[in-house]
């Protein structure tokens, strides 16, 4: 008799060594030094630390929204350390949702219109009849298809939060990073919304949650504390 | 692919116009004037060199008509007759003098001047010497002065056939002559404005002496033209002038010193070298001098496009000084609505929007404002020539017909994509260059 064999996935985010620098006016000043993190399909994270532990740079090396002065950084198994801009873009508008503190939703676009920004962005183009079914389905998926109509200044912060995530999750992406998404938010609207993101890890999506809530942290599957630029 | 990317531009610029009316309108109110100036600069070049052009036409014949000058000596006039007789293609002019009135005075503009300059010249009537192209020269006794009356002298312009397709002469009253129907005894005339005028003026009687005729005639007026000379002129069909003038008369040496006798002009449409040559043949042969016999082809607009070049040039310059000022406007607007909207743009490139896509949003923007702008400034112009000539068209007869010129249209379009560029580069730079992580730290 053989062994069943055993299929080794390769891990959604895997960091070796991340640092980087932050080089200003003043002395450099080293905000990450040495991270190193591993995210599977599904799995979600939280990322706890001070202000200033370089919580939200992380997550923005995560999202290729800057690069790590040192260390590697593998998608699926690819390294993409020394990805090229454009590829960059590619690669954000394909492999991730981006939730932040601040909803940042356009107001002079409905909420549909607002979900939709993610799918006009110059990544391929579907038919207008295909973007209206796929915001209208993301938007059930937060629990606000009622919405879709409303401009954001005739929604609570909660719905403005689950719009925005929404806009995340549109182009079915593999990792959801939110930082600080409850931030702005009272904790019963808070919990609602955290409760919507974990849902997301549930169709296999991964999550890393930026977050200084302790209790919301809890419900993710790991926790992670940043000090001084390490993960203690 | 690109066109995912132009249509996302697209969309996403529209959404911005539509986001900001107010700014967009008054970035458009400043770039509009300066298309309009560039529109306008155009479109008056265009108009006053057509003007010109047909104002020069109708003395020197469309261009590209080939043109002749044959003196009227040594049966010159008979043999062209002859040649161009029942052709289409080309046309003989034998000008010559008359008076129109009383017979045996002396006519109000002696020496067929225009009637503004009538009486008054001196009355020197002196001894006169004329020279001829050897040397011989020979005395002009002075003419024994006749009693004033109610008389004016014309240039008389007998013609082969129709000319206006070589001269667009400009119908002002009546009709023009009538080359298919048979000859009439009574001479048909058409006059020109200024001698319209001097019959109007001077309420001559209607009988006309020709240089050269045996008879008085008494002719039949059809009409009035503009035909672009100041001098009072009438035109008739030769071979109705043939009935009082048996052969055409040759003009003497003196004659033509004078200006006076009969002179030949021939209007030939483009490519007729067969019947130049054909000319020429029978002209030499008849024994006039082939150096006086010349044929020239009419090039009157790339000589006046050399003439309105400079000054095209100058008024397109403080046209786009004016375009500048729109586009100082259109570039201040851009860049502080770029600096209003840090954040839709940090956060369209962290959805996966490419540095040159979002570029060429803040372009697109920009560009279909230009574009807009163009399209109002061209329609104002347009509307703009359409009321100045409805309300001053009667005033220039030489903007009769005239329409809004394409390539003023072309222009600003240009004007508009040129303003949407300048006015739009250095905010779609800006806008490149915010970094993404903007959204994270707001």
């Amino acid at each position: 008799m053989t062994a069943p064999a055993i299929q080794v996935q390769a891990p959604l985010i895997q960091l070796n060594g991340i640092t980087k620098v932050l080089k200003g006016q003043e002395e450099p000043r080293t905000i990450l030094s040495g991270v190193d993190l591993t995210v599977h399909p599904g799995q979600s994270v939280a990322i706890l630390g001070r202000s200033g532990s370089g919580k939200s740079t992380l997550l923005s090396l995560i999202g290729l929204f800057d690069r790590a002065d040192e260390g590697q950084y593998f998608l699926h198994g690819n390294d993409i350390t020394k990805l090229p801009e454009r590829k960059a873009a590619a690669l954000r508008s394909a492999e991730f949702g981006f939730v932040f503190q601040r909803f940042f939703l356009l107001k002079h676009l409905t909420a549909a219109q607002n979900v939709a920004m993610a799918l006009v962005n110059g990544q391929g183009w579907s038919s207008r009849r295909k973007r209206k079914q796929q915001v209208m389905e993301a938007l059930e998926q937060v629990g606000i298809a009622h919405l879709a109509k409303s401009k954001p200044a005739r929604l609570s912060g909660g719905e403005q939060q689950r719009v925005a995530i929404a806009r995340a999750l549109v182009r079915q992406p593999r990792v959801i990073l939110a930082d600080e998404p409850t931030g702005a938010l009272d904790t019963e609207t808070g919990n609602l919304v955290v409760e919507v993101l974990l849902n997301t890890t549930r169709q296999g999506c991964g999550l890393v949650l930026v977050t200084h809530d302790h209790d919301h942290a809890r419900k993710m599957g790991r926790v992670l504390e940043l000090r001084d630029g390490r993960f203690n | 692919m690109f066109s995912g990317k132009l249509r996302s531009a697209l969309v996403i610029g529209g959404q911005g116009i539509r986001a900001r009316k107010l700014r967009t309108f008054l970035s458009m109110v400043s770039l509009f004037l300066g298309v309009l100036a560039v529109v306008t600069v155009q479109a008056g070049a265009e108009i006053a060199e057509r003007a010109m052009l047909t104002d020069v036409e109708l003395q020197a014949g469309k261009d590209g008509t080939v043109t002749g000058y044959i003196p009227g000596e040594k049966g010159a006039p008979g043999i062209v007759e002859a040649t161009l007789k029942g052709r289409a293609d080309a046309v003989a002019m034998i000008s010559s003098k008359a008076i129109i009135g009383e017979p045996g005075l002396r006519p109000i503009n002696e020496g067929g001047m225009p009637f503004e300059y009538a009486n008054r010249g001196g009355d020197y009537q002196g001894p006169m010497v004329y020279c001829d192209a050897g040397g011989v020269c020979q005395e002009q006794k002075p003419q024994e002065k006749k009693p004033d009356g109610q008389a004016i002298e014309v240039s008389m312009v007998a013609l082969t056939g129709d000319i206006r397709p070589f001269k667009p002469f400009r119908p002002v009253s009546g009709t023009w002559l009538d080359f298919a129907s048979a000859p009439s005894l009574a001479p048909r005339i058409v006059l020109n404005e200024e001698a319209a005028k001097g019959l109007r003026q001077y309420r001559v009687p209607g009988e006309m002496m020709i240089d050269g005729a045996t008879h008085h005639v008494t002719p039949q007026i059809v009409g009035v033209v503009e035909d672009g000379y100041p001098q009072p002129r009438v035109y008739l069909r030769l071979d109705e002038l043939r009935t009082w003038m048996p052969a055409a008369a040759a003009s003497s040496e003196l004659d033509r010193f004078r200006g006076g006798g009969t002179g030949l002009e021939v209007y030939l449409q483009p490519g007729s070298h067969d019947l130049q040559q054909l000319l020429k043949a029978k002209l030499i042969g008849a024994g006039v001098d082939q150096k006086q016999v010349e044929f020239r082809v009419v090039n009157s607009k790339e000589r006046m496009e050399s003439e309105l070049k400079i000054m095209r040039l100058i008024f397109l310059g403080m046209a786009f000084l004016v375009l500048l000022i729109g586009v100082a406007g259109i570039l201040n607007v851009g860049l502080a609505t770029v600096g209003e909207r840090v954040e839709e743009f940090a956060l369209r490139r962290a959805v996966g929007m490419s540095r040159m896509l979002l570029a060429g949003i803040v372009l697109a923007e920009t560009l279909l404002t230009g574009l807009l702008t163009a399209a109002l400034a061209i329609g104002a112009g347009a509307a703009g020539l359409q009321i100045a000539l409805t309300l001053f068209g009667h005033r220039f007869p030489s903007l009769q017909g005239t329409t809004f010129p394409w390539e003023a249209g072309v222009a600003g379009v240009i004007a508009g994509l040129v303003a949407g560029v300048l006015g739009g580069l250095i905010p779609a730079i800006r806008a490149a260059r915010i970094p993404i992580a903007t959204v994270m730290r707001a």
